[in-house]
């Protein structure tokens, strides 16, 4: 079957189309950022010294801590509720709908003081802002976008989007962006978005113009159904270590801040750093991107095994790709042996995960571009 | 610090004893099956593997069966036209072919991966002249493969004259070591 | 109500009284934090507990898991010898100081090299050392009853309270039942003296989990073991017409495993009907491949009806656990070779190399060694779609739309007898005389006549020629079964949390009902979710102690409405 030329069109217009959608939303996550929350977050933190480094310790992940606190502080405990949400949550805004929640209880009428269910995810985007609401709007459409991009690549050479690195980076950037959007919107966490966007573009621009690859159909070797199983598998992963490293990278920002601010070295209230969520909760955010995306890593893997055996006769050759991939995940190991060890909970772990995800882009751009082996499909000469 | 030092030592030896290990684990499971092949091998009466038996066709077309050789010590040598040690063998044979005839030794040439243009010419020019199966595709070869090691030609079998496997010559043979191989398999001078 | 309370704050003798309910700080087996706890061993098997205390902590684990991936770096960036022999080479010539001492450290066979196995071996019994008691840990656990309920449940991460009108040991009956029927174990007190309680604990199955990944992993190297030592690997090149039988002889390289007999090969045959490569023949990818058929018949053991099969890359053929992949191609011009007298010396197919995978430009060498009156060889180029450039000929298109043929001729002596063994695809030129000063191009039919009456070289034409990869390999499903355990523990272990509920119900300050408190909390909750369902669990608590409630009320209201008109 040959190559729709037209749709290939399509799919490479959307894609611009999705950059420039793309940019415009994480110059609005930068006004959020910049201009969104600057008296709620000084006032979280001024709270937040009021009440001691307990405050900014004890804070759990985003706003479900947030609404835990201020639920199980019981109806107009608003005081330390806010404290903790504003020193250390993700967002001081739902720390407000989620007081009269606490007080609407169940079983109708009685004053009871369970902690109280988690505000609509979305209900609370809405009310996070103008900023926040443009850049959530350009950041569906963006996706959408995206999604027609991918999606009409696919129609274009006949079979699944992600045969060379060029479709392959289009791809993963859709998935991290859509798996950051959840993330986001369930912990309410909209200061990352200039972050994880920004990057989303960075890789997307990268993908334009430098590793752009025209429509083709593929090699023999990658003619099979294995190619929607274990690049898909890898596509997934790697969009999730994406985020995982964006937040890894934001965790260690967090944590220096506050351990000067712990030492007395640095004011707290001022600056960017306090707009971003403490690194208590980075760290968590980060945990649980990685342990969604290892097992996908771990599948992949297995996945590209089974496809070796079927194309080039054996399982495991310890082929560049194949080796570097091996060396992704036990680094990504590592890290979740890092977490559950004395001494290497903290920044030892981030480091960890960024060295896991440098191992992969590492193995995505060179090993596959540069190293000469039997998995030299990126396509890019 | 004096424990210190004790750990640091007990550690390294520790680590010693893994790279031993290592070095064990994979010599057992990663060296390969075959081990340096031995230039001869003899068995005695009683331990002899049976010979195949097998038809199929010479170079020139004619039908060979195995079975018409029972009753005779046979030389069974694999070759090639192509095969360095074995054009450097062939003038041996043919001395020996000629010389044991008379004695009731027959040989059969198993001819591999060859052409029938190149191996006629490779007979002529040796003068060759006992028959040779033309075994392109490695029938009668893996008959014998799966009773004996048979891995590279040259290989040099002689059969008893009950039809097992009297011993192996592998490589390039020389005089002493055919008719030495021809007098274990019950051959009288 | 409830201030967050982290959990890290309390002692591991805490489980007992109540006050650390989980024993939180029990992530690591007791006394390997880096084994500072204990004094000095005191003797030889003090150093042997030390030493297996020390092998069997995380933190050995974490620098054996940063190791194993150091090592295998230099594995992936420097030629390894099991997989481009040929590149090894090349490293050797291109880097004469520094490859020598690379290879002393055994960097050109990582994977095969005594210190990587070290690494790995020491990593597993690590594995196997933490996992064996831990197993017996959870073997016990899954027996002893969930603790006793703490006395202050609001020092819990999650906790919650609502009034109830039951009597306190009602309040907890209806609580223990919702729980139960959420399939927690539940522990309830001994005596009346500790109060009105009960305790439930869930999520076991996430240390099953656990246990399962890293056994499946010692599964999966015991399998690539297995596979190592019953195993065989083979290569084959087969010219179209031509076939072989799966035997030792007829393979081109061979790499068995220790315990391989020749017995164990499977005694299949297979023939190269013929092979068809179709490229793209338009558009940016012009001259790509676009799919490989190798027309093969093969019989599974001497005697059986031929079946066909249709090779292809991603399409290998099974013949009783041996599989057949098609990994190659190229191209075997057939020549004939006449002396002057015409008898035929040699007349076949040649196997040629192709040099550029791109357009298919081919080298090979034909040895004629049987030539009158002197051995003849040449060296050839093949070309599938010649055009000549200047005084050169070259490919232009992989496929064989223009073939041609272009030959240097040698007389004189191959050095075929010298004891030196030599590849059919290098000429050794040394003791031969070149016949003309120019390379000879030939179009299939054409005959070459060579000077000095040395005969005639035709070009008949061409064939094709495929390689096969043969492999046996009976660690595969093992591995793979192994594997797929492991990622099934993995989602176990991250999916579920181990999780603990306790109520309490004490009876109300007025007398009347009881106040139940209700305590939550989960084991490294990191991975999260536990909020949502102790928020949800407390609901439904209240939800089943309002409805067990509702029932005894409803005598009441007919009473009241009599009696206050």
């Amino acid at each position: 079957m040959t190559v729709n030329l037209g749709l290939a069109q399509v799919s490479s217009d959307f894609l611009i189309a999705t950059l420039m959608i793309y940019s415009l939303a994480v110059l609005a996550f930068a006004g959020d950022f910049a201009f969104g929350r600057p008296r709620r977050a000084a006032a979280g933190a001024a709270a937040a010294i009021a009440n001691g480094k307990r405050a900014a310790e004890l804070a759990t992940v985003g706003a479900a801590g947030a609404v835990g606190t201020a639920g199980a502080a019981g109806p107009g405990a608003a005081g330390p509720g806010a404290a903790d949400s504003g020193a250390a949550s993700v967002d001081g805004a739902s720390g407000g709908p989620s007081v009269p929640d606490a007080a609407a209880t169940p079983g109708g009428g009685r004053a009871v003081a369970l902690p109280a269910r988690q505000v609509p995810a979305l209900a609370a985007a809405w009310q996070a802002g103008p900023w926040v609401r443009i850049a959530l709007t350009f950041s569906v459409v963006g996706i959408l976008a995206h999604l027609v991009a991918v999606v009409t690549r696919g129609f274009a050479v006949h079979r699944a989007p992600w045969g060379n690195m060029y479709e392959f980076v289009t791809a993963l950037t859709c998935v991290a962006a859509m798996f950051f959007l959840y993330v986001m919107i369930r912990y309410r966490a909209w200061a990352l978005g200039v972050f994880v966007m920004g990057a989303v573009v960075a890789a997307l621009g990268l993908a334009e113009t430098v590793i752009y690859t025209a429509a083709g159909p593929l090699v023999p070797a990658l003619q099979s159904y294995w190619l929607s199983i274990h690049v898909t598998a890898m596509t997934l992963a790697t969009g999730i270590f994406f985020v995982a490293a964006v937040l890894g990278i934001l965790y260690l920002v967090a944590e220096r801040y506050r351990a000067r601010v712990a030492a007395g070295k640095a004011q707290p209230g001022n600056g960017l750093l306090v707009r971003i969520p403490g690194s208590a909760q980075l760290d968590k955010l980060t945990y649980r991107t990685v342990i969604f995306g290892f097992p996908i890593w771990t599948f992949g893997v297995i996945a590209g095994a089974i496809w070796a055996d079927q194309a080039w006769g054996r399982y495991w050759g310890w082929d560049p790709v194949e080796t570097w991939a091996f060396i992704t995940w036990v680094l990504y190991a590592a890290y979740l042996h890092a977490r559950a060890t004395a001494g290497w909970r903290g920044r030892a772990a981030h480091y960890i995960n960024l060295l896991g995800f440098t191992s992969l882009t590492f193995n995505m751009i060179v090993v596959q571009v540069f190293i000469t082996g039997m998995h030299s499909y990126a396509g890019v000469s | 610090m004096f424990r210190a030092k004790r750990r640091t030592v007990v550690s390294l030896a520790a680590v010693a004893v893994a790279l031993l290990a290592g070095a064990l684990v994979i010599t057992f499971t990663q060296g390969t099956g075959q081990a340096a092949n031995p230039n001869l091998v003899v068995y005695q009466v009683g331990h002899r593997p049976k010979a195949p038996d097998f038809t199929a066709t010479s170079l020139t077309g004619t039908p060979i069966s195995f079975s018409s050789y029972r009753g005779k010590v046979t030389v069974v040598n694999f070759w090639g036209s192509w095969c360095d040690p074995c054009r450097r063998e062939a003038p041996t044979l043919a001395v020996v072919a000629e010389q044991y005839k008379s004695r009731g030794v027959s040989f059969l040439g198993v001819d591999v991966s060859d052409s029938t243009a190149s191996a006629q010419a490779f007979i002529r020019k040796e003068g060759i002249s006992y028959p040779s199966v033309f075994d392109s595709g490695y029938v009668v070869t893996g008959d014998f493969g799966r009773v004996v090691l048979v891995s590279a030609t040259p290989t040099t079998i002689v059969v008893d004259r009950t039809g097992h496997i009297a011993g192996l010559i592998y490589g390039s043979t020389t005089y002493s070591e055919l008719t030495g191989l021809l007098s274990d398999a019950g051959v009288t001078t | 109500m409830t201030d967050v309370h982290a959990p890290q704050s309390q002692s591991p003798s805490a489980e007992t009284d109540g006050t650390d309910p989980f024993g939180i700080n029990e992530t690591e087996p007791a006394g390997t934090g880096g084994g500072v706890t204990a004094g000095p061993p005191a003797s030889g098997v003090g150093w042997l507990r030390w030493l297996w205390r020390q092998l069997t902590s995380m933190r050995t684990a974490l620098v054996l898991l940063f190791l194993l991936a150091l090592g295998s770096v230099p594995g992936s960036v420097l030629p390894q010898q099991g997989s481009d022999p040929a590149a090894v080479q090349q490293y050797f010539t291109a880097h004469p100081a520094l490859a020598p001492w690379l290879n002393h450290f055994g960097l050109f066979n990582v994977f095969a090299a005594p210190w990587f196995a070290a690494i790995y071996l020491l990593l597993f019994t690590s594995l196997v050392g933490c996992v064996v008691p831990r197993t017996f840990r959870l073997a016990g656990s899954a027996r002893t009853p969930p603790p006793r309920a703490p006395r202050n449940l609001e020092r819990l991460p999650h906790s919650g309270s609502y009034p109830s009108t039951l009597p306190p040991e009602a309040a907890v009956a209806v609580a223990a039942s919702v729980l139960g029927g959420h399939r927690f174990r539940l522990r309830r007190p001994a005596d009346s003296d500790s109060g009105h309680w009960v305790s439930a604990e869930k999520g076991y199955l996430r240390e099953v989990g656990n246990l399962l990944f890293h056994l499946a992993l010692l599964g999966v190297l015991v399998s690539i073991a297995l596979g190592g030592l019953f195993g065989f690997k083979a290569d084959k090149l087969l010219v179209e017409g031509t076939g072989f039988r799966d035997t030792r002889a007829a393979f081109d390289e061979f790499h068995p495993g220790r315990l391989v007999s020749g017995a164990d090969l499977a005694p299949f045959s297979i023939t190269l009907n013929s092979f068809s490569a179709s490229y793209l023949e338009s558009g940016q990818s012009r001259g790509q491949p676009a799919a490989f058929h190798a027309r093969i018949t093969y019989t599974a053991t001497p005697g059986d009806a031929p079946h066909s099969f249709d090779l292809q890359v991603n399409h290998p053929l099974d013949v009783d656990s041996t599989k057949v992949y098609l990994i190659g191609h190229g191209y075997a011009p057939v020549f004939k070779v006449t002396t002057a007298t015409g008898q035929v010396v040699y007349d076949q197919a040649t196997p040629f190399i192709p040099a550029n995978t791109g357009t298919f430009m081919s080298d090979g060498v034909v040895k004629v060694p049987d030539a009158a009156p002197a051995q003849l060889g040449f060296m050839g180029v093949f070309v599938p779609t010649a055009v000549r450039v200047g005084d050169t000929l070259e490919s232009a298109f992989p496929a064989p739309d223009n073939p041609a043929v272009s030959l240097i001729g040698y007389a004189g002596d191959l050095g075929m007898n010298s004891g030196v063994p030599q590849s059919v695809y290098q000429l050794d030129t040394t003791a031969m005389r070149q016949l003309t000063a120019a390379p000879h191009a030939l179009l299939p039919g054409q005959t070459w006549t060579l000077p000095g009456g040395n005969g005639k070289i035709t070009f008949v034409g061409y064939k094709q020629w495929v390689s096969l990869a043969i492999t046996y390999d009976p660690g595969q499903l093992p591995a793979l079964i192994c594997g797929m355990l492991a990622l099934g523990g993995l989602l176990l272990s991250f999916l579920i949390r181990r999780r603990r509920v306790f109520v309490r119900a004490v009876p109300a300050d007025s007398g009347l009902g009881s106040v139940v408190t209700i305590g939550g909390l989960a084991r490294t909750d990191a991975s999260g979710g536990f909020e949502d369902e102790f928020a949800s669990l407390s609901a439904e608590l209240a939800a089943a102690d309002a409805a067990a409630v509702a029932p005894a009320q409803e005598p009441e209201p007919t009473n009241q409405s009599e009696t206050g008109a």
